[in-house]
């Protein structure tokens, strides 16, 4: 939906540069070769010396992996999303999924051991994924609208099984809290992994190319014989599985699932994927440029945290960075189209 | 209308992008009650030209004098003031709201502060009077056919106090039928005393409808002449700058075997509401025909060929064994490709590569287990680059957008090229694509035939079949109304057939 109409607005504004001069064989024009990743790169650099300046924390290596360790969670949630932007579909679920699939873990493992626990959690997750993808690919709702009925359905669900309460859950510390490699934390390992797997997925696969096409234009994909439904279906299940993995390593990090923890992550995770140049009319994106978004984000609330700013303004800073990062791609959908 | 006739001069103009003059010094006259014919292939300037006048864009220099104000450039409310308005290829109509609202759309006429629905009604009534049409005022726009929703926009218009209406393309979307009503409205407005500018691509339109003409070529006037005293070859030749000579049939029309399998073959099918007992052969080698008027029934047809649509009765056979596709990749699998009609919302990925775009279909052959790199698919191509004459930078990763829309066509045309299907089913493969580019596209889909592919064109332009098919089938209200062997396809037996 979000994509088609996208495709079809810029196609109207098409001027006469683009729409009436036939191009002359020649070198692409300069600006259209500069990386689109190169603004959000000198960002991310003038934030670390801003940051650098200010406080004599901030530029250690135990600080370097604090960031990464940050980013870890929205960043494993955030590659499946940037396939999903990348085709043009959304999922705001994710952050509710990240409770449910926590609070669903501890209490499985409670009853039936921790195997089971972590099998309860990555069905969840694969359920809700399945959900999602069965409303947008079948009946044809809206992507948004299915993912924030979910989002509210699942912390609901949620808080049920814990009865609102925190469940506690020991012996499952490994996976959050080891630090196999430089004294790097496994989350972290894990996320550089996911996101590596998904630039190999994106952009060597015929899995990754379909989605751009799908994105692009849904129309002419499914008449360019791919099998659009099949494929964002099996998006929205990588997203769930994905979701599922990150809860896993929250309750390890915790120690506990909790009902509030992927609160507003949903929020962290579009605005990263955003940031990273993924189009909001689907089509444009990269893994490299999300991993980008992520570490501003998470420079951001770092530098901020310690230069002791109230941390109600890292929301602020958030939520700003979002609207920003989505003026940006519009402005950038309009020069792309007048050049 | 006022007592002096709308004159509206425009001397000299000029107007460049990003450095780029596209407009090099252009004269152009209209004036009130007559109907002025604005050619010139895509990239000439026509619309840069008519946007100036309407106020959308500024000319770098050059003076416009319109009913009597003279200006060196307009904004959008000061052109509208002067009674210009512009009806665009694309309808910018409120789907949702009815006839009446729309014709008053944006200009609501009040009472009190409030809306005054009564008053909208009267004005509606009134225009539709003017124009001598029957709408009915109280549908959603979005209920009726493109060329009344088109008829809608010129009543708004027209009850906007216009005096000069300029249209762009306007029987781009209609059917034969539809464009002679439009023509009929175009000659009631201008016995009114509207100034008209009708920009087409159709040489036939000009005669039927214009008094004078004005064809305009890389940013300059190439010719201005008065329409009787100009022929069809003047203005082409005007046009693409070399004479295109006349229509003309193919010089190796296909004969197939008379026992051969045919390639592609529908015997008794229906679509239910669209068409009803057709039935066709397409042999390798062919390029047959489908030719009728939009709701004929032809890309009904073709879309029911590649699985879009599924037949509701009647059979389908590919080389002979039958056929049934649920959707589009069955189609491919066993060997079809489709050239869809309208190329930018269903064929092409125009924020994708140039590389992409052509081997899309092709993902699957050309990878390994799923993975593939981009190597493979520039060199996909490259292959078919030079064979298309695909004009643009040799530069694989280059954005499709930034092509023009005949080179655009090749790419899209290029994917079944590089998948090798057999049986090719084209709608409307020329649409939009201007003359020159026209005959390459013509060239290469002859030649695909020479190599064997069974060739099916569904299209509502007569000259188109005249130059590619070797057989070619007349469509009417959902049935085959003809057949025409090679010698009988001529543009006059055509429009006699197709009814009028």
């Amino acid at each position: 939906m979000m994509s088609a109409e996208g495709a079809t607005e810029a196609g109207r504004q098409a001027p006469p540069a683009g729409g009436e001069a036939v191009p002359t064989p020649g070198r692409a024009p300069l600006l259209a070769r500069i990386p689109d990743i190169a603004p959000l790169v000198v960002l991310l650099l003038a934030l670390g010396i801003f940051f650098a300046i200010k406080s004599p924390f901030f530029l250690n290596y135990d600080n370097f992996l604090n960031v990464l360790t940050a980013a870890a969670i929205a960043g494993i949630i955030a590659a499946p999303a940037t396939l999903l932007l990348v085709a043009g579909q959304f999922d705001l679920s994710v952050g509710s999924a990240l409770t449910f699939c926590g609070v669903l873990m501890a209490y499985v493992a409670d009853k039936h051991g921790l195997a089971a626990g972590i099998v309860a959690a990555i069905l969840g997750g694969l359920l809700i994924g399945a959900i999602n993808g069965t409303l947008v690919t079948v009946v044809g709702v809206n992507p948004l609208i299915t993912t924030l009925g979910t989002l509210a359905a699942f912390v609901g669900l949620a808080r049920v099984i814990a009865d609102g309460q925190t469940l506690p859950l020991n012996g499952f510390g490994g996976l959050g809290t080891s630090r196999p490699l430089f004294n790097i934390p496994l989350p972290v390992i894990v996320f550089l992994v996911v996101v590596g797997v998904f630039y190999v997925l994106m952009r060597y696969t015929v899995f990754g190319r379909a989605m751009y096409a799908i994105g692009a234009n849904p129309v002419a994909a499914r008449l360019a014989g791919l099998r659009t439904g099949r494929l964002l279906f099996i998006s929205f299940l990588l997203s769930g599985l994905f979701v599922a993995l990150a809860a896993l390593i929250n309750v390890s990090q915790l120690g506990a699932a909790s009902t509030n923890a992927g609160n507003g992550l949903e929020l962290s995770v579009i605005t990263a994927v955003v940031l990273g140049g993924a189009s909001l009319a689907g089509g444009r994106g990269t893994i490299i440029g999300t991993l980008f978004g992520l570490l501003v984000i998470a420079v951001l609330n770092n530098g901020l945290t310690l230069l002791s700013v109230n941390s109600f303004w890292q929301d602020v800073a958030r939520g700003t960075l979002l609207i920003l990062a989505v003026s940006f791609d519009q402005l950038r959908l309009r020069f792309a189209v007048d050049t | 209308m006022s007592d002096t006739p709308f004159q509206l001069s425009a001397r000299g103009i000029r107007k460049g992008f990003g450095g780029v003059e596209v407009l090099h010094g252009v004269d152009l006259d209209a004036t009130g009650g007559s109907v002025l014919a604005l050619l010139g292939e895509n990239g000439a300037g026509k619309s840069t030209l008519v946007k100036i006048i309407a106020g959308d864009y500024q000319p770098d220099d050059g003076l416009l004098t319109i009913a009597g104000a003279q200006r060196t450039s307009l904004t959008p409310p000061q052109a509208r003031d002067l009674g210009i308005r512009m009806i665009f290829q694309e309808l910018a109509d409120a789907p949702t709201l009815t006839v009446a609202e729309n014709i008053s759309l944006g200009r609501w006429p009040t009472r009190r502060g409030l809306v005054s629905w009564r008053a909208v009604k009267r004005r509606a009534a009134e225009v539709v009077e003017q124009l001598g049409v029957d709408l009915d005022l109280d549908a959603p726009v979005g209920s009726l056919s493109v060329g009344e929703r088109q008829i809608v926009e010129i009543a708004r218009a027209l009850s906007d106090r216009a005096r000069c209406l300029v249209l762009d393309e306007p029987t781009a979307a209609l059917s034969s039928q539809e464009a002679q009503r439009l023509f009929t409205f175009v000659r009631r407005l201008r016995d009114q005393g509207v100034a008209l500018i009708y920009i087409t691509h159709r040489l036939d339109e000009v005669r039927e409808i214009a008094d004078r003409v004005v064809v305009l070529r890389d940013g300059n006037v190439a010719l201005e002449a008065d329409t009787g005293s100009v022929t069809r070859e003047q203005m082409v030749s005007a046009m693409v700058g070399r004479s295109l000579g006349e229509v003309r049939r193919p010089v190796d029309v296909h004969q197939p075997p008379v026992d051969a399998t045919p390639a592609l073959r529908f015997d008794g099918a229906a679509l239910a509401g669209e068409f009803d007992g057709v039935a066709l052969d397409v042999h390798g080698g062919e390029v047959v025909a489908l030719y009728g008027k939009l709701g004929s029934g032809i890309a009904e047809v073709a879309e029911c060929a590649f699985g879009v649509r599924r037949l509701s009765a009647g059979r389908m056979e590919l080389d002979g064994k039958a056929m049934s596709f649920r959707q589009p990749w069955d189609a491919i699998a066993a060997g079809v490709g489709f050239l869809p009609a309208d190329r930018q919302r269903e064929g092409a990925f125009m924020v994708r590569s140039v590389a992409e775009n052509l081997a899309a279909p092709s993902w699957g052959p050309l990878s390994r287990r799923g993975f593939l790199t981009a190597d493979r698919e520039a060199t996909a191509y490259r292959r078919w680059h030079k064979e298309l004459n695909i004009r643009s930078r040799d530069d694989p990763r280059q954005l499709l957008a930034t092509l023009s829309g005949g080179n655009q066509q090749k790419v899209l045309l290029g994917r079944w090229l590089e998948r090798q299907s057999k049986v090719l089913v084209l709608v409307e493969p020329t649409r939009g694509v201007d003359v020159g580019a026209r005959q390459e596209i013509y060239r290469a889909i002859r030649a695909l035939a020479a190599s064997g592919v069974a060739v099916l064109v569904a299209t509502s332009d007569y000259e188109e079949v005249v130059q590619l098919a070797d057989r070619a089938l007349v469509m009417g209200r959902g049935r085959v109304v003809a057949e025409l062997a090679d010698q009988e396809i001529t543009t006059q037996r055509l429009t006699q057939e197709v009814g009028g």
